[in-house]
């Protein structure tokens, strides 16, 4: 292994064995949060497991493209949701029907432009629910609804982040969460009542 | 401060002022609530949180309803590994 690898490279001094090296370092110990972003959007074991390799071995193919020393699980997860939109998301049994542009377009109405919208909900019933019933009211929102909550929520990514892997502006990053937001809670004031826990 | 001239102790001097019950602004605290949540607020919205949230019903609600369902991701939701044949298709594919 080549001495010299380290920050001082820049992306186009990608020597095999660098590649390599990079791979194994930056890339692999992202595998479980990507693996669970892939399942998370396309609700399928199958296309979880062929989602995660492409964007591996695409990640692998064009690591040269990779700036070492940036935000590796940021760069990883961009190229999930591109290959997510571009090959899976036609065929993905979508748990909700609703079409995506029509729920934005809907929230982003002047009567329901979050001037006194609320749902509400007590913080207890949320405490109430076990971890399968949080996961089941995120898995009923429309897919890029349920993509901003677990870039920020269950991965932690940044604003700016969610912004460069969804190739949105940070303030449709923000409404987009705010409307998420709302909408789970929707989900979980009805996964709570019926559990008949005081929502 | 306007302390009490007969009793001046602090418990009856927090309890003088009354809770807010009905927020008007509560759509915009609510994009505070979150950010700050989100460990993304400006100066200006940390100074507003730090000023009022102690002083309003439905926004100290909100906070902690927003805070449990944010744990509530973070904490409760399975997160699987990922399946060891995946690793190793990747692995020897690239190796290949």
């Amino acid at each position: 292994m080549s001495v010299a690898m380290s920050e001082t490279l820049t992306n186009n001094e990608y020597t095999d064995d660098l590649r390599y090296e990079v791979f194994n370092r930056e890339f692999m110990p992202h595998i479980d949060s990507m693996y669970n972003f892939a399942f998370r959007l396309t609700m399928d074991e199958d296309d979880a497991n062929d989602l995660v390799q492409d964007t591996y071995l695409k990640a692998f193919r064009f690591i040269s493209s990779f700036e070492q020393g940036t935000n590796a699980k940021a760069w990883l997860f961009r190229i999930l949701k591109n290959s997510f939109i571009n090959d899976y998301r036609k065929k993905s049994k979508e748990p909700s029907k609703v079409d995506y542009q029509e729920v934005e377009t809907t929230y982003n109405s002047e009567e329901a432009s979050d001037t006194t919208y609320t749902v509400d909900l007590r913080a207890d019933a949320v405490q109430e629910l076990i971890g399968d019933e949080v996961a089941n009211a995120l898995n009923a929102l429309p897919v890029d609804f349920r993509t901003v909550i677990i870039l920020c929520d269950i991965e932690g990514f940044t604003y700016e982040e969610m912004a460069k892997i969804l190739d949105i502006p940070i303030g449709t990053v923000r409404s987009r969460l705010h409307r998420a937001r709302n909408l789970l809670k929707e989900k979980l004031k009805s996964y709570a009542s019926s559990m008949g826990y005081d929502a | 401060m306007n302390a009490s001239s007969n009793t001046p102790s602090v418990t009856e001097e927090v309890q003088q002022k009354p809770m807010k019950q009905n927020c008007e602004h509560h759509a915009d605290c609510m994009k505070i609530i979150q950010a700050i949540l989100d460990d993304e607020a400006t100066d200006a919205e940390k100074d507003h949180f730090r000023d009022n949230m102690d002083k309003c019903i439905p926004c100290i609600e909100s906070y902690r309803l927003e805070k449990c369902i944010k744990d509530s991701l973070q904490l409760k939701v399975e997160k699987k590994p990922c399946p060891q044949n995946i690793l190793n298709t990747i692995l020897s594919k690239i190796n290949s």
